[in-house]
C-alpha cells in the first residue's frame, strides 16, 4: 500500500503486526513501545523524521486504551502524572526543534539512529544489570519481591533532598519528595520523545522506580497515561513540522488494541524485578534493528 | 492445561477472529478514502492536518476498544481477565 505523505510503499499488514506487538508491550511494561516500532519503521524504509513524527501519533491512540486498563487496576497516580506533564510537554518541544534543526541540515537519520542506538544499550545493561541485582536480594534475604529495588540507596537520596517546594504522592506512597525530581524526569523524558519519537516509558519507568520511588505497578499505569499526554502534545508538535503520516498511525494502531488488552492482563502474572528483567531485552533488539539499517542501509 | 488459561485463549482467539474481520472491512472501507483527502490536507493545510490526524487517531482507538468490548458483551465471550 502507498503512503505519498511520508512516501513509502509498505505492506499494512506488516504495520497492523508492529501495531499489535507495540500494543502488548504497551499493555505489559507500561510503555509506548516506540523503541521497537521506530526501528522497525526506519528498517522498512520510513524516513527518520516522519517515523519520530508517526511513532509518536501511533503511540497516542494506543497508550489511550493501555492507560484506561490500568486506570481501572488503580495503578494511575494522577497527581504524579500531572506534575511531570508541565516538564514533558517542555522536553517534547526541545526535542522537535532538534529534529527540526537536524532535518534542515540532512543529518537527522544518521544523528536519531545512534542516538538510538547508544540510548538503547545504556537503558538495557542497566535494568538488565539492576533486576539481577534485586532477584539475588530476594533470594538471599526472603523480601517481598514488590518491594524490592537494587537501587534504594538512590531513591533515600532523592527523597533527602530537600530542594523546595516539596510535594508528596500519597497513591505510590512518597511521603515527601523535591517537585524538581518529578519535573526533572518529566523533562528528559519528554526530550526523548521529541527528538526520537518514542513515548519515554523506557527511560521514565526505570526514573520513576529507581529515581523517585514509586512502586512498579504504580510506574506502569502512571507511565502510561504520562505517555498519552507526551505523544499527544509530540503528535501535534511533529505534525505542523510535517513529520506526521497519520495513515500509517492509523493502520499500526487497528492491531495495538487488542495487543495492548493482552499485555496489561498479563502483568498480574509476573512480580516487579522480573517484569523489569524481561524489559531489559527489548531496547537491546531496537538498537540491534538500527545498527543493522545505519550499517547495511537495506530496507524491508 | 490450566482451565483459566484454556479458557482465556478461546476467548482470545474468538476475540481475534471477529475484531479481525471488523479491521478488514474498515480498512479496506475507510483507510483507503482517508488517504487521498488526508494527502491533500498535508499539502495545503498543516494546522487543520495536526488536528485532525490527532482527534482521528484518539477516535480510533477509543472506538476500536469500545468495539472490541461490545462484540465481546454481545457474544457472551468473557474478558481476558
Amino acid at each position: 500500500m502507498d503512503f505519498p505523505i511520508a512516501g513509502v510503499t509498505i505492506s499494512p499488514l506488516f504495520l497492523i503486526v508492529i501495531g499489535f506487538g507495540v500494543g502488548l508491550l504497551g499493555g505489559f511494561f507500561g510503555v509506548g513501545g516506540g523503541f521497537i516500532a521506530g526501528p522497525m519503521l526506519f528498517l522498512s524504509g520510513v524516513p527518520m523524521n516522519f517515523v519520530v513524527g508517526t511513532d509518536l501519533a501511533h503511540m497516542t491512540g494506543k497508550s489511550v486504551v493501555a492507560a484506561r486498563r490500568h486506570r481501572t487496576l488503580g495503578h494511575v497516580d494522577f497527581r504524579l502524572g500531572f506534575f511531570m506533564v508541565i516538564g514533558t510537554v517542555v522536553g517534547v518541544e526541545i526535542g522537535a526543534r532538534l529534529i527540526e534543526y537536524l532535518e534542515g541540515r540532512g543529518q537527522v537519520d544518521q544523528v536519531v539512529g545512534i542516538a538510538y542506538v547508544v540510548i538503547l544499550l545504556l537503558i538495557s545493561a542497566f535494568t538488565a544489570w539492576e533486576s539481577i541485582q534485586a532477584l539475588r536480594m530476594i533470594r538471599r534475604d526472603s523480601l517481598d519481591v514488590k518491594d524490592v529495588l537494587g537501587f534504594q540507596g538512590i531513591t533515600r537520596r532523592m527523597h533527602q533532598l530537600r530542594l523546595w517546594p516539596m510535594v508528596s504522592f500519597p497513591q505510590s506512597g512518597i511521603e515527601s519528595v523535591s517537585l524538581w525530581v518529578v519535573l526533572g524526569v518529566g523533562m528528559i523524558t519528554g526530550i526523548l520523545a521529541g527528538f526520537l519519537g518514542v513515548g519515554g516509558g523506557f527511560i521514565r519507568m526505570p526514573m520513576l522506580v529507581y529515581l523517585v520511588g514509586v512502586p512498579t505497578h504504580v510506574a506502569v499505569g502512571t507511565d502510561l497515561f504520562e505517555i498519552v499526554i507526551s505523544a499527544g502534545y509530540g503528535t501535534l508538535t511533529h505534525a505542523l513540522k510535517g513529520n506526521v503520516d497519520i495513515l500509517i498511525a492509523l493502520v499500526m494502531q487497528t492491531g495495538a488494541a487488542v495487543g495492548a488488552q493482552i499485555g496489561a492482563v498479563s502483568t498480574r502474572y509476573f512480580a516487579g524485578p522480573r517484569i523489569r528483567l524481561l524489559f531489559s531485552i527489548l531496547p537491546l533488539i531496537g538498537a540491534l534493528l538500527v545498527i543493522y539499517r545505519l550499517i547495511s542501509g537495506v530496507e524491508f | 492445561m490450566n482451565p483459566t488459561i484454556k479458557r482465556q485463549i478461546r476467548n482470545f482467539m474468538i476475540e481475534m477472529v471477529i475484531y479481525g474481520g471488523l479491521v478488514l472491512v474498515y480498512f479496506l472501507v475507510i483507510l483507503r478514502f482517508l488517504g487521498d483527502w488526508l494527502f491533500d490536507l498535508f499539502n495545503n493545510n498543516l494546522l487543520v492536518y495536526a488536528v485532525t490526524g490527532l482527534i482521528l487517531i484518539l477516535a480510533q482507538s477509543v472506538i476500536l476498544d469500545w468495539l472490541t468490548t461490545f462484540i465481546v458483551r454481545l457474544f457472551g465471550l468473557e474478558r481476558l481477565e
